[in-house]
């Protein structure tokens, strides 16, 4: 179940973005858009659907993630031929698929907040920091997960945690060779995981559409619990149906439903849900 | 995109340069070690010593502990739970400074801690953060070692002042008060008594930033005194900015000072509260002063204020009130009459050491103990210990070999304790037993017999513990006639002979010996020591404040090592230099220390491992620190002494403790140093420090554990640490190193059989995480994988594919677990989960083939399970709980299939009903059939909470399933009625199905065809179950 939990909380975190590259934390993120394929064809970027897989026990779950221009996004968790949305942002409302109740909930309104604070991320973050009021600085090089890297810090717009401001950092780690991001690091700074590290790491690049893209991920808690993430393909500028995004009505029948679940019962009690009532 | 082939293209190139290269490839820290990590098991139960606690200037959920050995620790939730965040440097902090003018960020930490006890740790200098933690940077403040405070200028955050306390084993001219103005780029040093006089406090006033108070404090550690006090100890103010610097003394006892603490009341600095030691006993206590200095007045003498000045110099003010004032001490005093009279403060664990006011609220405040942080709520009324600060100061640590085996040691003021090394739920609080008083040492658990023995405070007491009837016995030496008086070290040597059980050693000067377990005691050897009557008078210790506590005694046997090879061939390292070797049981002796090259003499002679390889090696690790030299020193003999060889090189920072000998490959050692440990592949030609998830906290011992292959580690600072299974280094040679891609040997892994329920610590409690039970696929990639493909596959012996695994990508070592675990059965879908069916089946003990597929080349190894050995099950009933398993796994995916044809004939049948008239009448037949077989196959209806409803098929047989292959025992008759009940159920269901099929539905079908639209297809069952889950 902690698995299963964690798996959620880095699902919040949203997709870390791709790459970088050089010197000055400037030329570092020149050199990364360029080695992926281009400031113009990342600009040119609609939307990215990716289709995923994470193993729990011995649990396939297929995702799908998509996250658009305009903001919009998805993931699309399948159990047992069920759809649960998670972190579903249909360009005013924030909302997932409760668990339990298998019916749509509402994110906070701090976290819908912060969630719209991190539109302009798409389809990296590196892309349009500037315009986006980010600052990036040069921390120095630094081995991660055994590889020598150009470690970078980028300071986004401040998120709401429990009413109060937080910064809102994020340091990103690029292969001194090839200037290809290799993972990123941040504090986490709510949940019951709060002041401990976050750790992404990413690897399997591969080209899609001119573009880079790494078809393997790892996302958890720096030192400890981490989920492998499995992509088998990544698709761009693909039509999808709006209609999915739009917060349903709670109180109909749907099949998609959703919300960041805290408890979710999940990775394989042995018979039913063990906890008291 | 060009750029990224053409870079693909040259790293594909640099390839075989590598392999041809001349130079040895010298891989460091996390380049090598990859993916193996440090397991930090605690114990959170009995924290350690906290020597600094600050808070935030506005935000009272932030509260730092700065600890004796443990690093930094952030809480961010108001003191519930707490957070290392200084993990990769020195973990001895003396001082913790937010500043205020960018306090969620920019944090200062003065490292060297300043409570000068024996067993203190060393800092080195100045360290600063600005993003509250997340990386730090080492300032330019050279030659420090020891900061008790820091504090940023109100109006300029550039404007820095440093107290430094300085060495306390020798002379030093980095003392006394520092300034700098450009942010700590830059220093100049404003204040200075002498190479002996430091500044043990530095206070600003609150209201005027020109006016600073330091307490300048002579003081000195050797390895058998302590010193406190002198003519330069005292009291002074200046009034610009440290320019000038005037003493205090109006009112205070003359002559000879000593440690001085000083605290200006926030809500009205004209008050100063000071706590004096001095010449004169009577004297000492807590001073007042009503005019900022000029004029003092003696409030009050009572114990708590005056107890152990260098351990307990601190005195807090309430922000609010300037006459509520907290006295660090034994138990911590309280007064609430401006320090006429005091209190103790509620019960907690002794030996306060600092003291912090919750700045919006004072009856909320946080207590720095020797045994962790203590909250209060009520005005240190009643104290409640943070559970999850697990930085005990282990000493000494011994393994039995139980499964899992159990860790024995003992700790800085906090006893001596067993626990194990893997828990169900984890290693929690619950798990450690306690086997001793007072500041505990050395632990031995009897190889043969359930017999402990263990020690306190320099052979004080020496416990045998018989641990079946919790009945224990003093077995301490005790002088005999002709006898001269017994020294004891305070961490006196006790050692069990790895060739007879019964026998147990002490050292004192001499060596005792007794083959009864401590009942009979005879003596073996002559004084082993220098005997240097210079090092003897510890009666008059202490300086101004006596201080005769056992911990300085000296000339005195610190480490005793019997050859496993030779039970006559016995080592002893002495306090005071001496390295002594009998072949003959103890009839004679020789000393060898003066054989090693380099050496200083008289240098603490720390540990020394005998060779489990061979008779005439052994190693002899020294630790210089008590005289001021913090140098690294580390030899080894082949030849019983006669000659020694240094295996330090400049990779190894900060003095030494202890080494570890592989029980396999004699170049693999392991060192535990002041700043963490150090491993070599190759006897000691490099060295490589030791950093995943491994804090760089004091190592004081280590061992490893012969059937794990782990490496466990006493920290003086962070409790006990594992690095498990380090078999993988053994392999390590320039051969391997040169290879893209390297399969490590593996033991074969064992499916252990249990399923417990595990712990019951609460969410603030610390629990330790387990060793990882899963098998592991261990290979060294000498490049990161970064592009394309790259995955593990399993295979069994008759080559059929069994699992995916995630591959490691790293450079250096990877580890690949794998749960023994198989994919779950595809279900039916229906309204809500079934728990059930997320349950794997598990793998068949074997040999499995690993498959690696790294972009276009493959790699191959080999994988071994077995079942567990204490496994009750025959062949048999193996056989039969994997035929009913996999016959329920079966029936959940037919059933799914069934499922999946309803729901697309209902779907097809609606649609059809309401486009061919011809056709509703027989829809309006087939389809509530259908509806009513889909609703007694799965639920349909409810949630997947209380809203449940009631189990259908599906359920029924996804319960039966996960009981059967979840558990180690073969089905149970009852379980077999039941499958045979389900069974009959999903027959009926199949039956029935199969008959709308070929009845109605097939006659519909030819209906439709006839009419010339095409008849809507159905999945086969072999292209269901490959779709997706």
């Amino acid at each position: 179940m902690n698995q299963f939990k964690a798996y959620f909380l880095i699902l919040a975190l949203g997709l870390v973005s791709p790459m970088a590259f050089a010197q000055s934390a400037d030329e570092i993120i020149e050199g990364y858009l360029e080695a992926t394929g281009g400031r113009d064809a990342w600009s040119k970027v609609e939307n990215i659907v990716i289709s995923a897989k994470v193993n729990q026990g011995g649990m396939e779950i297929p995702l799908e993630i998509m996250q658009s221009k305009d903001g919009k996004s998805y993931t699309k968790v399948s159990v047992q031929g069920l759809s649960l949305m998670q972190g579903v942002y249909d360009g005013n409302t924030l909302w997932s698929t409760n668990f339990q109740t298998m019916k749509p909930e509402k994110a906070t309104s701090e976290d819908l907040e912060n969630h719209k604070k991190t539109l302009g991320d798409f389809p990296d973050s590196f892309l349009n920091y500037k315009k986006n009021g980010y600052t990036v600085e040069m921390v120095g090089k630094e081995a991660f997960d055994g590889t020598e890297a150009h470690k970078i810090k980028m300071t986004k717009k401040p998120l709401m945690v429990d009413g109060a401001e937080v910064e809102n950092v994020e340091f990103y780690f690029f292969d001194v060779e090839t200037m290809i991001l290799l993972g990123s690091e941040s504090e986490m700074k709510a949940g019951p995981m709060k002041g401990k590290t976050a750790q992404s790491k990413m690897s399997e690049y591969d080209e899609v559409d001119g573009l880079y893209f790494p078809f393997s991920m790892s996302q958890g808690e720096k030192g400890g619990f981490s989920q492998a993430i499995a992509i088998d393909k990544i698709e761009l500028n693909k039509a999808y149906d709006e209609k999915m995004l739009m917060y349903p009505d709670a109180k109909a029948p749907t099949s998609a439903p959703s919300t960041a679940p805290t408890s979710a019962p999940t990775t394989a009690p042995t018979t039913a849900p063990s906890g008291g009532k | 995109m060009k750029q990224l082939l053409l870079l693909s293209t040259l790293l594909f190139f640099s390839l075989p340069a590598d392999i041809f290269a001349q130079e040895p490839i010298i891989l460091k820290g996390k380049e090598l070690f990859g993916d193996m990590s440090a397991r930090q098991i605690g114990p959170g139960l009995m924290s350690g010593r906290i020597s600094d606690l600050e808070g935030h200037p506005t935000n009272n959920r932030i509260v730092y502990a700065g600890t004796a050995g443990g690093g930094v620790w952030k809480s961010s939730n108001g003191g519930s739970s707490f957070e290392p965040i200084f993990d990769d440097y020195i973990q001895s902090i003396g001082k913790v400074c937010v500043d205020p003018h960018d306090p969620d960020n920019t944090i200062y930490v003065g490292t060297g801690e300043i409570w000068t006890r024996n067993s203190t740790s060393i800092g080195d200098g100045l360290y600063k953060t600005n993003d509250g933690g997340q990386n730090w940077t080492k300032l330019p403040f050279e030659g420090s070692e020891r900061i008790s405070n820091i504090i940023v200028h109100p109006k300029d955050q550039n404007t820095l002042y440093v107290g430094e306390l300085g060495a306390l084993w020798g002379d030093s001219e980095t003392r006394g008060v520092f300034k700098s103005t450009d942010g700590g780029q830059t220093w100049n040093k404003i204040f200075y008594v002498d190479q002996k006089t430091g500044c043990s406090d530095l206070i600003m006033d609150p209201n005027n930033p020109n006016i600073l108070y330091a307490s300048m404090w002579e003081f000195r550690r050797t390895g058998w005194s302590f010193n406190s006090g002198g003519e330069n100890s005292g009291l002074f103010k200046s009034t610009d900015g440290g320019k000038t610097w005037n003493e205090l003394r109006n009112g205070f006892p003359k002559g000879k000072l000593g440690r001085i603490a000083i605290a200006v009341a926030p809500s009205d600095s004209k008050i100063i509260y000071s706590v004096i030691e001095s010449e004169d006993s009577d004297q000492n206590g807590l001073y007042k002063s009503t005019d900022s200095g000029a004029n003092w007045k003696k409030l009050n003498g009572d114990f708590g204020l005056v107890v152990r000045p260098f351990y307990f110099s601190r005195i807090v003010v309430d922000p609010q009130n300037p006459d509520v004032l907290v006295k660090a001490g034994l138990f911590g005093s309280v007064s609430r009459d401006g320090g006429q009279t005091f209190k103790d403060a509620g019960f907690m664990h002794a030996d306060i050491h600092d003291i912090h006011f919750d700045n919006k609220d004072s009856d909320r405040m946080y207590f720095a103990t020797d045994g962790g942080v203590y909250r209060t709520w009520d005005g240190a009324t009643t104290m409640d210990i943070v559970e999850n600060i697990p930085v005990s100061q282990f000493y000494h640590i011994t393994l039995d070999d139980a499964e899992p085996y159990n860790i024995y040691g003992g700790l800085q003021d906090n006893g001596s304790w067993w626990g194990p090394s893997s828990s169900p739920g984890g290693v929690e609080a619950r798990d450690w037993n306690r086997v001793g008083y007072g500041d505990g040492f050395r632990v031995l658990k009897h190889s043969t017999k359930p017999i402990l023995y263990s020690e306190m405070q320099g052979a004080e007491n020496v416990w045998r513990y018989d641990i079946e009837r919790n009945q224990q016995k003093t077995i301490q030496p005790l002088a005999v006639k002709g006898d001269p008086k017994l020294r004891f070290n305070w961490n006196a040597p006790i050692t069990l002979s790895p060739n007879k059980p019964d026998r147990i050693y002490i050292g004192s000067q001499f060596l005792h010996m007794s083959d009864d377990m401590g009942d009979t005691w005879k003596i073996i050897s002559k004084d082993l020591t220098t005997n240097n009557p210079k090092k003897q008078d510890q009666e008059n210790s202490g300086g101004l404040s006596k201080d005769n506590s056992g911990a300085e005694n000296h000339c005195t046997i610190f480490t005793i090592a019997e050859s496993s090879l030779d039970e006559n061939i016995i080592w002893v390292g002495t306090d005071d230099g001496n390295v002594q070797v009998t072949k003959n049981g103890g009839k004679s002796w020789s000393e060898v220390g003066k054989n090693m090259s380099g050496m200083p003499a008289n240098t603490w002679c720390y540990h020394i491992e005998a060779s489990v390889h061979d008779k005439g090696t052994a190693y002899a690790v020294f630790d210089g620190h008590t005289s001021n030299d913090k140098n690294p020193y580390t030899y080894k003999t082949t030849d019983y002494g006669k000659t020694w060889t240094s295996i330090i090189t400049e990779d190894v920072q900060g003095f030494t403790r202890c080494i570890q000998e592989d029980l396999v490959n004699p170049d693999l050692l392991f060192l535990g140093t002041e700043t963490g440990l150090y491993i070599t592949v190759n006897g000691g030609n490099n060295w490589s420090k030791f950093t995943n998830n491994m804090p760089s906290t004091a190592v004081h011992h280590l061992e490893m554990h012969a059937k794990t292959n782990d490496i466990v580690m006493a920290t003086h600072g962070r409790g006990v640490i594992i690095l498990d299974d380090v078999s993988p280094l053994r392999e390590l040679t320039q051969e391997v190193l040169a290879q893209d891609v390297y399969f490590f040997k593996s033991k074969p892994f064992t499916m252990v059989e249990e399923s417990g329920f595990g712990g019951g610590s609460t969410e603030l409690q610390f629990v330790g995480p387990n060793k990882n039970p899963n098998a592991a696929i261990v290979y060294y990639l000498k490049k990161r994988h970064i592009f394309g493909k790259m995955k593990i596959e399993l295979f069994d012996e008759s080559g059929n594919f069994v699992k995916e695994l995630s591959a490691g990508k790293s450079k250096g070592i990877n580890i690949v677990n794998w749960d023994y675990l198989m994919t779950s059965p595809k279900m039916a879908k229906g309204k809500t989960f079934t728990f059930g069916g997320f349950t794997a089946p598990r793998a068949s003990a074997g040999k499995y083939k690993v498959v690696m597929t790294k972009g276009k080349v493959t790699y191959e190894s080999e994988l071994v399970i077995d079942y567990d050995k204490s496994s009750l099950l025959t062949a048999a009933d193996r056989k039969r709980h994997k035929e009913v398993t996999k016959k329920l796994f079966d029936m959940s995916e037919d059933l799914a299939y069934q499922v999946y044809q309803m729901d697309e004939m209902i779907k097809m049948g609606t649609k059809l009903s309401s486009e061919n008239a011809e056709a509703k009448p027989m829809l309006d037949k087939i389809l509530p059939k259908l509806t009513e077989l889909k609703e007694s196959s799965v639920i349909t209806t409810g949630d997947n909470y209380v809203g449940q409803a009631e189990p259908e098929l599906r359920e029924k047989l996804a319960t039966l399933y996960a009981k059967v292959a979840s558990g180690f025992v073969p089905p149970s008759p009852s379980e077999m009625d039941n499958l045979k009940l389900i069974e009959e159920q999903f027959n009926t269901i199949k039956n029935d199905l199969k008959a709308i099929k070929t009845g109605d539905w097939d006659k519909l079908m030819k209906m439709i065809s006839k009419e010339g639209q095409a008849s809507p297809k159905l999945m086969d069952k072999k292209a269901f179950l490959e779709t997706t889950p």
